[in-house]
């Protein structure tokens, strides 16, 4: 994208406004009602990367993005986004940022290129329809009427209009929801050209491999509240030095059986899986085929791998991340 | 300025390509017009096939024949008394005359008593009006012309009327009736001291189409602008609006294109609604054409207003449907649309004076053909505003982008 250094507001000190992180979140509060959706949040996000907000539905990911988006007021605490407060003055804000809303239908009787065009209309500065169509790959498709695209379609032009005002800071709600995975791969290459351009992203996903290929680093957020925040080797490392051994689970054996098995440091069972989180993988397989062997069963899928984001979240939360 | 543009041409393409919206905003109200136009105006020719059966066969039945020929509203259709009868029940006569034997002699008698009277003395007012007595219910109506003073010349003429068809009966009752007094005051030779001369201010079918053409244009206004709450809340229900709202665009711009919209789709129904007056029933505007749009304006104005009001309260598109149904559907039967508010039942004509729909069409009206005022036009008109101010304030307070 062609954004020179003096697009930044035409400010002076460049250097320090590069510093400055894009986004600051410090106690963040939002409820609806009796239900709190943000429980006092905070984090900050550089300028030039990729942050994801990791959890599952309800966690709280879409109120905050909204909250950033200037789109809703927060209850409490502060939120600046360029350097402006999005509570106060979410106008100036607009101008400069990209959204992608989750669920999108958008003008069904228009075709790509027309709300292209109208949302092109919108901004002061604006990207070329050709090359936003070429971004998100829905050049051939530039006639049809949206209410004839696929889901996938719908969403890779959600992803465009995002694009539209050639953005500092673009926000990505689960941008990959309903695509194939094709559609979900080159969204992520496209992601990452944005990322080379000097884009800041902010994206929200309970996608475990989106987190793991795409973000910089990764805010867990559950329940209102971040867990946990950091780079994915940092989540993983800090959390799991150790391996996971994973079998179906079976039901002859008691999970607390199974933790004080040798170099077992934490036993869970999930969708039908049992993983032995373990620091030394020999003498914990060793003991578990012993102990099956005994009760004269056979542990099916055996298999060790090392722990991911999925594990991290497992182990914060005590629920998968997918439900 | 160009995003208010940009927006409403999307607001335009989105419209005109969606097949059913187009249907309703447009072929509705025409097809309102056409069919209450036809029923109303019974095919547009309000001329009665009356029977004529004349049992005198004088020069003075020939005579009286010729002043009834003379009326356009009538159509005689000689013949017998029996098939005269018959072919009323049979529907293809709306009511028979009958000259009795004797009318022509009765009339001589009258003739000389006058004479008589005029060369004696002064002593008028002694003469029984001549009057139509009138026997309802009873299938026939004995239209009594009597001449004066002396009683025992008198002679009826009788005129059998359906009593189910009770507008054209009476029409026929009162046109023979008229017809009857004018030739008794001929003869008595009393010059008239009193008349009646009827005028109409549009061509002669203008009664009931002149009528309907501007309440049916007041019915689409009304509709196009509370309609306007269904594509409304869709928009919000698809979060195209808080999607626009994550844009820098204004929301008085967003607001404003849907408004344009409305009036473009207010100003083709006018045109259309006013071709189809003028071309099938011949209705034409009477008033300042720049009346005419203010009125419109401010019609499609008001009712769009009440469109966010609507769409303020409605959280799904289908429940915007239903309450722009509960809102529309009194408001085109209670005000006057179809017919005059003054032949209402009595307890829903309060209804019909709160309705901003009989102030549209009550103005459209006066504007159009020169109706008679329900109420005065600047109050038509600021009843009008009234309407739109309050229902701007409140759907300012409620209307929700989400």
């Amino acid at each position: 994208m062609a954004r020179g250094a003096d697009c930044s507001g035409g400010r002076s000190g460049l250097n320090a406004e590069l510093q400055e992180p894009v986004i600051e979140v410090d106690g963040l509060r939002k409820r609806y009602g009796d239900v709190v959706a943000v429980d006092g949040i905070g984090f900050a996000v550089r300028r030039g990367e990729i942050f994801g907000l990791l959890g599952p539905n309800g966690a709280g990911k879409t109120t905050t993005v909204e909250i950033l988006e200037g789109l809703r007021k927060p209850d409490a605490g502060t939120v600046r986004v360029l350097g402006i407060d999005a509570a106060r003055a979410p106008e100036r804000i607009k101008e400069r940022i990209g959204v992608q809303l989750q669920t999108v239908s958008l003008y069904p009787f228009l075709t790509v290129t027309e709300v292209l065009d109208l949302f092109r209309s919108f901004y002061r500065h604006s990207m070329p329809t050709a090359w936003l169509l070429e971004a998100v790959e829905l050049g051939e498709r530039r006639d049809a009427q949206t209410r004839h695209l696929s889901g996938g379609q719908r969403q890779r032009l959600s992803v465009a209009l995002a694009l539209v005002n050639d953005p500092e800071l673009v926000f990505l709600d689960e941008p990959t929801t309903g695509m194939d995975p094709q559609a979900r791969r080159s969204l992520w290459s496209l992601v990452q050209r944005l990322r080379e351009q000097g884009t800041t992203v902010l994206l929200t996903t309970h996608y475990m491999e989106e987190a793991e290929q795409l973000c910089d680093r990764v805010a867990v957020m559950d329940h209102g509240h971040v867990l946990e925040l950091g780079t994915v080797d940092e989540l993983v490392s800090r959390r799991f030095r150790e391996r996971a051994v994973h079998f179906e689970t079976l039901p002859e054996l008691d999970l607390r059986e199974l933790g004080d098995l040798a170099g077992v440091k934490r036993a869970v069972v999930e969708d039908g899986q049992t993983v032995l989180y373990t620091a030394d993988v020999g003498a914990t397989i060793g003991a578990l085929l012993a102990r099956t062997e005994a009760l004269g069963l056979e542990p099916r899928n055996l298999g060790i791998r090392r722990a991911t984001l999925e594990d991290v979240f497992l182990d914060l939360t005590g629920h998968a991340l997918r439900e | 300025m160009n995003a208010l543009l940009t927006l409403t041409i999307a607001n335009i393409r989105s419209f005109t390509r969606d097949r059913t919206a187009l249907f309703w905003t447009f072929a509705f109200p025409v097809i309102f017009v056409l069919l209450f136009g036809a029923i109303f105006s019974g095919g547009g020719s309000t001329r009665y096939a009356v029977g004529w059966v004349d049992q005198d066969g004088t020069a003075a039945s020939a005579e009286l024949r010729q002043a009834f020929a003379q009326i356009t509203l009538l159509r005689l259709h000689d013949g017998s008394l029996a098939a005269s009868l018959d072919a009323m029940r049979q529907g293809n006569l709306q009511a028979v005359v009958v000259v009795p034997h004797g009318y022509g002699a009765a009339i001589a008698r009258s003739a000389q008593v006058i004479a008589g009277r005029t060369s004696g003395a002064a002593a008028p007012g002694g003469s029984p009006a001549p009057g139509a007595s009138a026997t309802p219910g009873g299938g026939a109506v004995h239209a009594g012309l009597v001449a004066p003073s002396l009683a025992p010349a008198a002679v009826e003429l009788q005129v059998y009327t359906d009593p189910s068809q009770q507008s054209s009966s009476a029409t026929i009752r009162q046109i023979v009736s008229q017809v009857v007094s004018s030739l008794d005051l001929a003869l008595t030779g009393r010059p008239p001291a009193l008349g009646v001369s009827d005028r109409t201010l549009q061509s002669q079918r203008l009664t009931n189409a002149a009528f309907l053409v501007p309440g049916i244009l007041g019915m689409a206004l009304m509709q196009l602008g509370v309609f306007a709450a269904v594509p409304l809340v869709a928009q919000r229900e698809k979060l195209i609006l808080k999607r626009l709202n994550a844009t820098p665009l204004p929301r008085w711009t967003l607001v404003g294109s849907n408004v344009v919209l409305r009036l473009l789709i207010g100003l083709v129904q006018t045109v259309l609604l006013l071709g189809i007056g003028s071309v099938v029933f011949g209705v034409t505007v009477l008033g300042a054409p720049w009346l005419m749009a203010l009125v419109v304006i401010l019609g499609a104005l008001t009712f769009t207003s009440i469109g966010y009001v609507v769409a303020s309260f409605a959280r799904t598109e289908e429940s915007a449907n239903g309450i722009v149904q509960v809102v529309q559907f009194p408001m085109m039967f209670l005000s006057g649309v179809f017919f005059p508010i003054e032949i209402m039942p009595a307890v829903l004509r309060p209804v019909a004076a709160v309705l901003p729909l009989t102030y549209l069409g009550d103005a459209l009206r006066q504007v159009m053909v020169g109706g008679s005022a329900y109420a005065p036009l600047p109050l038509d008109l600021g009843i009008l505003a009234a309407w739109l101010v309050v229902c701007l304030g409140i759907a300012a307070r409620f209307f929700r982008w989400e």
